[in-house]
């Protein structure tokens, strides 16, 4: 029998509604393939920013992982980043541990050994992050009290340990796990004076790529704008507690800027990583009303809108397939190329409800874009014979597209807004230009 | 402090070891967890997966699934993939997550059974026991599934067992399904720990020996007291051609092979010790290693060793 991946249309799905979106293209239904996007998803210490890279995101902080020792087992990628040297620690869980919970009791004299190794080397951390996974989860470990005993342990030297829950059978939940590692991570800061011409970026671990933000805010009179992944140190990461207000930049740091909001005073707002450049410039518009401040974008959205044009005229034809393991939202990206006059001929990302919306829009645009699910185990006969795609975007599309140029767009590193859309076209210009040539 | 790693990341799991063991053999590999042990195996411990798509899957759990124990909706699940899915057999390959609710596998197993018209494998691994336990584990179940009794291949016809990855990095040899019907008239080489265990298993007589090992002998002069620390069958074949060696393993070190000097290691500090107690002259291991061996003056031989560095 011949076999093939399931895949509807735009279209259809449309014709069906949110409501009745087939079960194929939704996660939670099935069997999880094994595909390069749910791998990355699905292991949280593989690739990208997951929980343990996360977790240290926090300058001068180590992580002990107590767990079994399958589920450290990948961050041998991580710790061979020079970053994470000497970061990673683990206390490994056997089987009698799972019965009695006896590991739990280990953890302080752990943390205290990991510390004198540490100061042995001259390398004292100012945080200690402790890693626990689905096993804790399941045995409802209650980890704050671990982690104040931890504490307690090594009072003197007045290094803090707080919980990271890596907990995968969650991340459907209310509370999944890289919203909960960014609560950790926030929770580390204790009120201070307000500096009315500070502002913290936060949503993304790396920093974000200089660009047109940045430079609103600067021109609007703001002195210092923070992010974590900038902090060189311990203490510069705690005056984020200064902020006058957090400009959020991922919604999954959401539940930390309710936090920071509650416990710090700091009101937030929230902009969202698009690539349509009208939506781009009624989110600056909303930031600027929001903050009381004035945004010239004028400047920027016509560069952006030049870049646009510079490759529609270059490539009138050109046609994309796109993954999700790519700094955007698949289906918003698909729709800002199709308003742009590019082709999407295939999608491969799991459609949440949410995401409907934008589907809708697609099939009024293309209503024959095929979307694949990522997850739904007949991608194992996915062929890419029938695409009609020059190019791939997301690190994912590749591996389903091996024979068109590749654009990845998925590097820690991120540029937003007007910037973003620019230095998205340039890269795909360069990409087409390396096949040409 | 017993368990705590301050420089080594943790060797590959007994998850790992089942799946590099079923991973070329044509059957739909459901490993039951909520994603995150199926990304370390397919994204880390399993290097065939870059190169083609095999129908490994995450059983993706979710919390109230695992709360709730809901078997029913596994079985229907992978009932609906069996469906869909071209498969010689289905394998379940346990996790941490069935280990801590206590999956009863035997009942997975007959309520799978009534669904799919498949050979059922069942394979309680945990994610706390290392590799080669769970090669053996696969090794057993394959062959309670598919060993029959044909003794149609020739006495002489060589099947090497137990050089998966994980052992062999990229020098591994597959083991097909017709290889496991054929077992009984095969000529068995165990390759390595779970390779040794294999072998027992068809109660037949068996070579004990490392093609990694003679490698490496074709291409290195070694003199001295050497302390050779890999996988068990790796030291012995240096040892029965000629080097004067001690093995000392993270994995299992069967009596048939185990003498004087060697030994069976977990911690870090043990090797510390051994690496720096004076007696040796040259050291075989994975380069991951030198770094509990500071201070260590003597000549240094790599032996990459997938399972403990994840390096080829």
């Amino acid at each position: 029998m011949r076999r093939e991946a399931v895949t509807y249309t735009a279209k259809q799905v449309a014709e069906l509604g949110r409501d009745n979106i087939p079960s194929e293209l939704l996660s939670g239904q099935g069997l999880v393939y094994s595909s390069p996007a749910t791998l990355a998803y699905n292991s949280p210490g593989a690739e990208g920013f997951g929980v343990k890279r996360a977790g240290l995101s926090v300058p001068e902080s180590v992580m002990l992982i107590v767990s079994p020792g399958c589920c450290g087992r990948n961050t041998s990628i991580v710790s061979s980043m020079p970053q994470y040297e000497d970061r990673f620690f683990y206390l490994l869980m056997d089987e009698t541990d799972l019965v009695t919970g006896r590991h739990l009791t280990k953890i302080p004299d752990a943390v205290s050994e990991v510390v004198s190794f540490l100061e042995g080397q001259g390398k004292a951390p100012r945080v200690v992050m402790i890693c626990i996974t689905c096993v804790d989860a399941l045995l409802g470990t209650d980890m704050e009290r671990v982690c104040n005993a931890c504490e307690a342990k090594i009072a003197d030297t007045g290094i803090r340990v707080r919980p990271c829950y890596m907990y995968a059978l969650t991340r459907e939940g209310r509370r999944p796990p890289m919203v909960h590692v960014r609560q950790t991570l926030y929770s580390l800061l204790a009120p201070m004076e307000k500096d009315p011409r500070s502002v913290n970026l936060i949503g993304n671990f790396a920093p974000m790529a200089e660009g047109e933000l940045q430079r609103y805010l600067l021109e609007a009179g703001v002195k210092n704008i923070r992010q974590i992944g900038a902090c060189g140190t311990y203490d510069e990461f705690l005056k984020m507690a200064s902020a006058n207000f957090n400009i959020v930049t991922n919604p999954e740091a959401r539940a930390s800027a309710d936090d920071m909001s509650r416990e710090l005073g700091i009101p937030y707002i929230e902009l969202t990583r698009v690539y349509g450049i009208r939506q781009v410039a009624l989110q600056y518009q909303a930031l600027a009303q929001a903050a009381g401040i004035t945004i010239d974008l004028a400047d920027d959205k016509q560069e952006a809108e030049q870049a646009v044009f510079d490759l529609r005229e270059k490539y009138p034809d050109l046609t994309f397939n796109i993954g999700e393991c790519i700094n955007a939202d698949p289906f918003e990206l698909a729709l800002s190329l199709l308003r742009y006059g590019f082709k999407v001929d295939e999608i491969y990302a799991t459609l949440a409800p949410e995401k409907f919306r934008y589907v809708a829009k697609i099939a009024e645009l293309s209503p024959d874009t095929k979307i694949y699910c990522n997850m739904e185990p007949t991608m194992l006969y996915y062929d890419v014979s029938s695409s009609r795609a020059h190019i791939s975007l997301g690190k994912d599309a590749a591996y389903y597209c091996p024979d068109i140029p590749n654009v990845a767009w998925n590097e820690d590193v991120q540029p937003f807004g007007f910037q973003g859309i620019k230095e998205l076209m340039a890269r795909i210009d360069r990409a087409l230009g390396e096949v040409t040539a | 402090m017993r368990g705590l790693r301050k420089v080594l990341t943790p060797f590959a799991p007994d998850q790992s070891g089942a799946v590099s063991v079923l991973y070329n053999l044509g059957g739909l590999i459901v490993i039951i967890d909520a994603g995150g042990c199926t990304g370390n195996v397919c994204g880390f411990d399993e290097p065939r997966w870059h190169g083609a798509r095999a129908a490994v899957f995450s059983a993706g759990l979710r919390d109230m699934d695992a709360i709730l124990g809901r078997d029913t909706l596994l079985v229907s699940k992978i009932a609906s993939a069996a469906e869909r899915i071209d498969a010689r057999f289905v394998a379940l390959v346990g996790t941490p997550v069935p280990a801590t609710i206590a999956t009863d596998y035997k009942a997975l197993k007959r309520m799978l059974e009534k669904k799919v018209d498949l050979p059922i494998l069942t394979l309680p691994t945990d994610g706390m026991k290392l590799y080669d336990s769970g090669e053996s584990v696969a090794y057993k179940e394959l062959f309670e599934a598919f060993a029959g009794d044909d003794v149609r291949a020739s006495e002489g016809e060589e099947l090497v067992l137990g050089a998966t990855p994980l052992t062999y990095g990229d020098s591994y040899t597959d083991v097909t399904l017709e290889d496991i019907e054929s077992i009984r008239g095969r000529r068995l080489v165990a390759a390595s720990s779970s390779g040794i265990e294999a072998a027992r298993l068809t109660g037949k007589d068996y070579e004990i020996r490392s093609s990694l090992a003679e490698a490496l002998l074709a291409g290195e002069k070694i003199e001295g007291k050497v302390l050779v620390c890999h996988d068990e069958v790796f030291g012995k074949t240096l040892r029965d051609n000629g080097i004067d060696c001690d093995i000392a393993t993270f994995f299992t070190l069967h009596d048939e092979i185990k003498q004087g000097g060697d030994i069976k290691i977990t911690e870090e500090d043990e090797f510390t010790s051994l690496a720096l107690s004076g007696r040796y002259d040259v050291i075989i291991a994975d380069n991951c290693l030198q770094k509990l061996a500071k201070g260590y003056e003597g000549r240094w031989i790599d032996a990459p060793f997938f399972a403990l560095s994840g390096r080829m």
